[in-house]
């Protein structure tokens, strides 16, 4: 079959949906199919445009394409009989960041009647759609609230599980992923300073501004942590990445409030590498089990601290908890050829 | 700089107009560009035409310091410093309109659809700050039709090291699309005209069925099959240096092409001779008679007397090879000289 996956583009910027819909492109050829990937560029600054590139998708024209997937707003405006939808996310500013007061879309009646626009041809688009997925649990509710559609949640699978078959467990815990002050890297540095000496961090990934990294590095000189963090703050080659993982004692990934289960706990898991979160990282308690998977703490450098030392007071009882994350990750059967077959139906 | 290029499709098929354009992605991060290919789908089909050509113009590509627009109708894009890369016009409504190859009636209906387009791509045209074409060919057109000068700058393959020559054996080789305007047939039919034991061999995909299943049906009954190799299917790069490597000559016969086609400059990075015909088209500003090449009557009869003298006359079609890597160098066919005139 000939499967075009339609997606926006913010042209010259490349993210993790591009990312999502290379590896869909790849398993959809491995399962046999002819695959193609088109951008739709998108430029959402000013509003005042965002309804002629509304336009602009409706009007184009897809020959020689038997099956659409489509992933982002307004990508998924495009007209295909056999369309399916793998929602990323909506154009949250028409939706519940307008609610918060958060959007782009001008103040007033103009803002009104943007956002109504917004909303109806998304109806249209999604009454039109064979099938409507979310890639999270949080955007299946804003769909149902906002829309009235009862989507499935398909999580995206681990892009390429082959690179982490796990490994002996190293002297450090990794923290991966973006680098940011909400992804709260500096909490662990804090948690790092109160706990036993034995314990070694390897905080690494694109930071995602110069400041964030600074300011982790200026947080390991005044809590004086030099022999025991390295910071390798750059976006780092996947297998680099993986290294990291499989090498790990156990993956830290506290995020505030995630929608997904996150791809570094994902990915640890694939490892068998016992996980450590926080009770307020939303999504990621999908696999974070305490006692059973890993250590959910509390969102503190004491607590922190603790569930750290734990990570090597009993490197028996850490290994069966990595082992008892890749159960749990494997029994959820997240896998890419069961996601293309779906996203096919 | 932030460099879009831009360009039309139709998705699932390859062809040369999506290389060119990745090839010059490649060079322009080279030399430290940033560069952001952007291919938006277009079925050339009249009725469906204005609502997309009415999609380019609302593309919004304001954050790239300029756009290279490539196959129509990209050239509509709007944008402050927009150059072109002219390739075609959709040419059933230009100088395909007098010809089989239009697809619809001549009547008030699309004669009015023919001169709405032809008003809105001369005023996109117009919007560029510079144009360029592939060829002689569709410069003359935009003269002719569109009263608009363009410059010539003819596009190079990428990695053209790779070819070479490995010597000559029996076989003309014709790598290309396989489809009815690149004219396979005739070289099938030349062949039961042959003097000697030339042969040939096709390679290529194609768009639909019917012409290779024509094609292949042609071979039984001339009873060529154990002289004609027919491979339906886009061979590797390697596949295509390799067959050149090695054959005789390169076929290539497209009716009226504009460009002069990558088939004739690959054939000539390995130092091959080109086969091709009077009605070509853009073949013939690369192709001299007897110089790196023959150029023939479209006819059978004709075609299987160049072939012969490929065959018979080594020296010659030795001397024509050499000629043929010589003529590169001459037209300017280079990516240091795209380069900078895209850039200029």
């Amino acid at each position: 079959m000939k499967v075009l996956i339609v997606n926006s583009m913010a042209p010259f910027v490349w993210g993790g949906a591009e990312e999502l819909a290379a590896h869909l492109q790849k398993n959809l050829v491995i399962a046999g199919h002819e695959a193609e990937i088109l951008r739709i560029p998108f430029q959402w600054e000013p509003a005042e445009r965002i309804p002629s590139q509304m336009l602009m998708v409706r009007a184009f024209e897809l020959w020689n394409v038997d099956h659409v997937i489509a992933l982002k707003f307004p990508a998924y405006l495009i007209r295909h009989p056999k369309k399916t939808l793998w929602l990323l996310h909506q154009y949250r500013q028409a939706y519940d960041l307008y609610d918060a007061g958060q959007t782009n879309l001008p103040p007033g009646q103009e803002g009104l009647e943007l956002k109504y626009l917004i909303r109806q041809a998304d109806q249209e688009s999604f009454a039109e759609s064979r099938n409507i997925f979310t890639n999270s649990e949080v955007t299946r509710q804003r769909l149902l609230k906002y829309n009235g559609f009862d989507a499935a949640v398909l999580l995206p699978p681990v892009n390429d599980p082959e690179l982490f078959p796990g490994g002996d467990n190293g002297d450090y815990i990794f923290a991966g992923g973006r680098v940011n002050g909400m992804k709260r890297q500096h909490l662990l540095l804090e948690g790092l300073a109160k706990a036993d000496a034995r314990v070694k961090l390897l905080i690494a990934g694109p930071p995602d501004s110069p400041d964030d990294a600074a300011r982790l590095q200026a947080a390991v000189e005044r809590l004086g942590l030099a022999d025991r963090v390295r910071l390798d703050l750059r976006f780092l080659p996947r297998q680099v990445y993986a290294e990291y993982v499989n090498r790990s004692a156990a993956v830290a990934y506290l995020p505030y409030d995630e929608d997904s289960l996150g791809y570094v706990a994902m990915e640890a898991a694939t490892a068998a590498k016992a996980l450590i979160t926080t009770a307020d990282s939303g999504g990621i308690l999908g696999l974070v089990k305490h006692g059973e998977t890993g250590w959910v703490a509390q969102p503190n450098a004491k607590d922190l601290a603790v569930v750290m030392g734990a990570v090597f007071e009993n490197s028996a009882r850490t290994k069966s908890y990595g082992q008892n994350a890749r159960a749990l990750w494997e029994s959820m059967k997240i896998k890419w050829p069961e996601t293309v077959e779906t996203l096919l139906r | 700089m932030k460099i879009a290029l831009c360009s039309s499709l139709v998705p699932f098929i390859n062809g040369g107009a999506r290389n060119i354009v990745e090839w010059l992605k490649s060079l322009l991060e080279e030399h430290g560009h940033q560069v952001e290919i952007v291919y938006l789908p277009e079925v050339d089909s009249p009725e469906l035409l204005f609502q997309q050509m009415m999609a380019f113009r609302w593309v919004d590509l304001e954050m790239a310091d300029r756009i290279i627009c490539f196959r129509p109708e990209a050239h509509l894009i709007p944008h402050r410093h927009k150059i072109l890369w002219f390739i075609h016009h959709i040419r059933a409504f230009y100088d395909l309109w007098d010809s089989p190859y239009r697809g619809f009636p001549d009547d008030l209906k699309h004669r009015g659809i023919r001169d709405a387009l032809r008003r809105v791509d001369g005023a996109g045209l117009r919007e560029a700050k510079a144009i360029f074409t592939n060829s002689r060919v569709v410069s003359d057109r935009l003269k002719h039709f569109n009263q608009i000068d363009s410059e010539i700058l003819y596009p190079p393959v990428f990695q053209s090291e790779r070819f070479r020559c490995a010597g000559f054996n029996d076989e003309i080789v014709c790598i290309c699309r396989v489809e009815h305007h690149k004219r396979q047939h005739l070289l099938v039919e030349a062949l039961q005209h042959t003097q000697t034991p030339v042969r040939l061999r096709l390679s290529g995909a194609s768009a639909g069925a019917d012409y290779p299943r024509d094609l292949s049906q042609r071979i039984s009954e001339l009873g060529l099959t154990d002289r004609v190799s027919l491979d339906n299917r886009w061979i590797s790069e390697e596949e295509k240096v390799a067959q050149l490597a090695h054959c005789l000559a390169a076929a290539y016969l497209p009716l009226d092409e504009d460009s002069y086609g990558y088939p004739s400059v690959e054939a000539s990075h390995a130092s091959k001779p080109i086969l091709t015909t009077s009605d070509s088209g853009g073949v013939l500003e690369l192709v001299q008679d007897g110089m790196n090449g023959y150029i023939t009557e479209p006819s059978p009869e004709a075609l299987a007397d160049a072939m012969d003298r490929l065959y018979l006359d080594r020296t010659k079609t030795e001397a024509m090879g050499i000629s043929a890597r010589d003529r590169l160098a001459e037209l300017n066919i280079s990516w240091s000289h795209v380069l900078q005139r895209l850039l200029a």
